[in-house]
């Protein structure tokens, strides 16, 4: 009778039709040249399009101009060709089509939903929005009021203010310690003509990578990709930024804050999405922190101690760093207790090996999950997006099921001992903890006025 | 990341679709009968078993998978007096053991099997849900089934749970002023009423909660005549039907007591609910209304549905056009309407002022705003536009496996009926600019006297004359 659950599991973790690919990707070539991956489904007559402009993030903002990239992402809707900010707005908003765009660190993206039966506009306005984009001073000042209340707001949020420390500080020296959201004083100083020139000099056809998920046949879209993207230039590649090292390891930076909780973050080096080990460190992660329920981090914090509601371990992938970071909060007269309980955990993680059911249950999960988060159309745009700006091969996610079904608790134990250190951890606190020994007190949000 | 969320605080929010609910089932046959043609949103299935439990399947076979959801028509507004935070304590503690289940072992099964699962808890329901393969529905289901009558958590989880719901509300409330302001102005608005009390609790009442009380309060609502099954994904109704007959169908129906909600009494005092905080950098003015549910009227409800996408529907709205585009004095404004409740819904405008306005301003030209719409009416073309809007409301919906379960889980949680929901589209094309106007007269007018007048909420940066507001927080933290 005991070997019933071991088996069943293995049948999970190792189906019948386990050839059979996670997603069917095909590969579409337009007749101009454009490229992009599609997962067709007619079953529903919605079609989600996602697309992105490699290296064209708030790494490439100035230090004067924080937020500009964030900017252009709310103002590449506001008006374009003959239509001014509301017409534009009011005949997405009538046709029912979802246009937004958006910019992190090192990338630019932007997200089109619609209807079938109004996509031929929808994709009108999607190639108006990128070739002829207005930039009227109206909407420029509006969305630059958005964003400063909408710093204004996050000042009474002690995760944000937490992020911000951690960024200035793991990051020093680098852009990427710089807020690329803006901060109240640089949304001051960014221009329509800093937006045109940004839009000019990084939105090209020689960086877009395109994803598209729901109804649209292959044959269709290599015309469309032509239609919306056709009239692009290409653009001389963006400097990039050198990669980074984390900075200030080892130490905790305390931000004063009167509230009856401390928020904690800590973050360590973390693994490059492209490393051999990596879906060997999200086994680990997953046994350590990252699933919430049955983590060993929640277990023994959570449901053994009641000391938080929630904490979670997990990877930072960027392009010049990569990070493991832990997130929780606690009743502040716990704070030390919390900091010294994550790192026992550490220390475990590293000196013994997994158990196998640990290792069975984890393979599971990671194999087994996937398709739930792969049920509308604009999930599987996002996940063929993501793959494409990371540079992945369109066969990665059986690569990734080979990887994680090969792991042993050997292989698992390697990778925490090479990879984690609580010693290079660096510990961002806000709050009212005390007898945090060696803090150094941050006396000001950076980059936030 | 995705924190562990165990409560609906906000579930308009998360939400594809504001759907209806009402009892307006008698209706549905003289309806079918005129319009047999009428297409369906979902086309579910649904189905009861003897022992009361319904059982609503949505078909959807884009992927081998589904999510599975039981639902009790329970929620914060049914605990006693005093004892608030109660349901949602309960909802936890339903992850601590129950027959044949370690404390824990729920979630790391579910984990184990490459599923995901959570619980949420409302004013009026409480859910449990599980997305999962779907070889793995019956296993799912004997879980749920041993805990809708089973649970048995060991003293020392409950202790140790306790001081979780109380770090939960730290994190959620106490942290926060915005979530504090949000708080006090609903205990303002629901003078005598259970929804004037927090989901989570006030946090004294939350730390005097035991076993008994929650063992009370499961006893007295948990059971298959007071659960809804749903379940959406790869899966025939028939299917369903067949395992939930086998696996709920043994379970006993339990005497149940009737839902009661106290009522809003008529009241003369207008309301001001003010927070000063001095970490707020950003203000916030609020006015809110209580108006009907869709079970309390239907047909005032589909009105306030058009009502709320006519003026506070994204960035061409009325609202924000107005105070936004137009006038400049706020960064963001519109309304927004709560109508999936079994007793009284909720409407608010709000707005962000800009800095330098004064808030009072700004309410008065949300007020403003108001009076053009009932003076002026609707033209037919603005109606149009926003009926067509809502009817792709109804296609997107579909795009999706445990949103069509959500729908219909809040919906007949709330007291709808199955075509309230699959001909929503319909009833909302059937609104017209005079329903509109009517509930917007009757609920809104400001120059009209409520019966249960608004509350007006003011939530505001605190003066700090030596200082500038932003350095404020960084003075404090020096030695």
């Amino acid at each position: 009778m005991r070997i019933m659950p071991a088996l069943l599991i293995l049948f999970i973790a190792f189906p019948a039709h386990a050839r059979d690919k996670v997603l069917d990707i095909e590969q579409v070539t337009s007749p101009g040249g454009i490229k992009a991956w599609l997962v067709e489904d007619h079953s529903v007559p919605v079609i989600a399009m996602q697309f992105g402009f490699r290296g064209v993030g708030g790494a490439l903002d100035p230090v004067d101009k924080q937020g500009l990239s964030r900017m252009l992402s709310n103002t590449l809707d506001e008006g374009a060709g003959e239509l001014d900010s509301q017409t534009f707005q009011k005949e997405l908003r009538d046709l029912s089509i979802g246009l937004s765009f958006g910019s992190d660190r090192d990338d630019f993206s932007g997200s089109l939903k619609t209807l079938s039966q109004n996509k031929k506009r929808a994709f009108e306005l999607t190639a108006l929005a990128l070739t002829k984009p207005r930039f009227d001073e109206e909407p420029v000042k509006r969305m630059r009021e958005a964003n400063q209340s909408r710093i204004r707001s996050s000042l009474t949020d002690p995760d944000w203010m937490t992020a911000r420390i951690m960024n200035d500080r793991a990051f020093e020296g680098h852009v990427y310690s710089q807020n690329s959201g803006g901060s109240l004083s640089s949304l001051e100083k960014i221009s329509p003509e800093d937006l045109r020139a940004f839009h000019k000099n990084n939105i090209g056809k020689n960086n877009l990578v395109v994803a598209v998920s729901g109804d649209m046949t292959k044959e269709e879209l290599a015309t469309t990709l032509d239609n919306i993207f056709g009239d692009l230039p290409d653009v001389k590649p963006p400097a990039q930024a050198p990669d980074i090292a984390l900075q200030n390891a080892g130490k905790v930076f305390v931000f004063k804050q009167d509230i009856p909780q401390t928020i904690v973050e800590m973050m360590q080096p973390g693994i490059d999405r492209h490393h051999p080990d990596y879906q060997l460190a999200q086994v680990m992660n997953f046994v350590l922190g990252s699933s919430g329920f049955g983590s060993r981090l929640t277990e023994e914090i959570r449901e053994k101690r009641g000391l938080t509601y929630g904490i979670y371990s997990y990877f930072i992938d960027m392009k010049h760093f990569d990070g493991l970071q832990v997130s929780t909060s606690t009743e502040t007269k716990n704070t030390a207790e919390m900091i010294s309980l994550v790192k026992v955990e550490w220390e475990k993680m590293k000196n013994e090996p997994i158990s196998e059911q640990e290792l069975q249950d984890a393979k599971s999960y990671l194999i087994g999950s996937l398709p739930l988060g792969l049920t509308s159309t604009d999930d599987i745009a996002g996940l063929l997006l993501s793959l494409q700006m990371d540079e992945m091969p369109v066969d990665y996610l059986e690569q990734r099921e080979d990887k994680i079904k090969n792991a042993t608790a050997a292989d698992v134990q390697r990778v925490a001992k090479e990879l984690l250190d609580s010693n290079k951890m660096i510990t961002v606190l806000t709050g009212n903890p005390e007898n945090i020994a060696g803090s150094v007190p941050i006396e000001k949000l950076p980059n936030v006025e | 990341m995705q924190r562990q969320s165990r409560i609906a605080v906000s579930l308009a929010a998360a939400l594809l679709l504001a759907v209806p609910l009402s009892y307006a089932a008698a209706k549905k046959e003289a309806i079918k009968e005129e319009t047999p043609v009428r297409q369906k949103i979902f086309n579910a299935e649904t189905f009861k078993l003897d022992n009361g439990l319904e059982i609503v399947v949505i078909p959807n076979h884009r992927a081998p998978v589904i999510t599975h959801m039981v639902w009790y028509k329970v929620g914060a507004a049914d605990e006693d007096h005093g004892v608030s935070g109660v349901a949602h304590f309960l909802e936890h503690l339903m992850f601590k053991g129950s027959q044949g289940l370690k404390p824990g072992e729920f979630s790391e099964k579910i984990r184990s099997l490459g599923g995901n699962d959570n619980a949420f808890t409302g004013q009026d329901y409480t859910a449990y849900h599980q997305s999962i393969s779907v070889d793995q529905l019956e296993t799912v289901m004997k879980m749920e089934a041993g805990r809708m009558r089973g649970l048995n958590p060991p003293l020392e989880q409950v202790v140790s749970e306790n001081k979780v719901i109380l770090e939960e509300r730290r994190q959620r409330t106490d942290n926060d002023p915005r979530a504090r302001f949000a708080e006090q102005l609903n205990a303002a608005l629901y003078i005598n009423h259970p929804y004037g009390n927090p989901i989570i609790g006030w946090a004294d009442e939350m730390a005097a909660l035991t076993w008994d009380k929650c063992k009370a309060f499961y006893d007295r609502w948990y059971g298959p005549n007071n659960a809804i099954l749903v379940v959406s994904g790869d899966v025939t109704g028939q299917q369903v039907y067949d395992l939930a007959k086998k696996i709920y169908g043994p379970l006993k129906p339990v005497p149940l007591p009737e839902r009661v909600r106290a009522a809003v009494p008529p009241l003369e005092a207008s309301v001001t609910v003010r927070l000063e905080d001095e970490t707020v950098h950003q203000a916030l003015v609020q006015k809110a209304f209580i108006v009907p549910s869709y079970h309390q009227n239907a047909k005032e409800s589909l009105a306030l549905q058009v009502l709320e996408e006519l003026m506070g529907g994204g960035p061409t709205s009325r609202l924000y056009k107005a105070l936004v585009v137009e006038q400049k004095i706020a960064t963001s404004a519109g309304l927004s309407y709560q109508g999936s409740m079994w007793s009284d819904g909720d409407l608010d405008l709000y707005a962000s002022p800009l800095p330098g306005q004064k808030p009072e301003d700004v309410v008065t030209a949300l007020d403003e705003q108001i009076r053009l719409l009932i003076k002026n009416g609707i033209p037919e073309a603005e109606l149009s536009e926003a009926l067509t809007r809502m009817q792709a409301e109804a296609v997107y919906a579909r795009d999706s496996l445990s949103g069509p379960a959500m729908i219909f889980g809040y919906s007949l949680a709330s007291g709808s009926t199955i075509d309230d929901v699959e001909y929503w589209q319909y009833n909302i094309a059937a609104v017209t600019a005079n329903d509109i106007l009517a509930v917007a007269k009757k609920y809104l007018d400001p120059d009209n006297a409520q019966k249960r007048p608004p509350v007006t909420g003011y939530l505001l940066p605190k003066e700090k004359p030596p200082e500038t507001a932003l350095s404020a927080p960084a003075e404090k933290a020096a030695p």
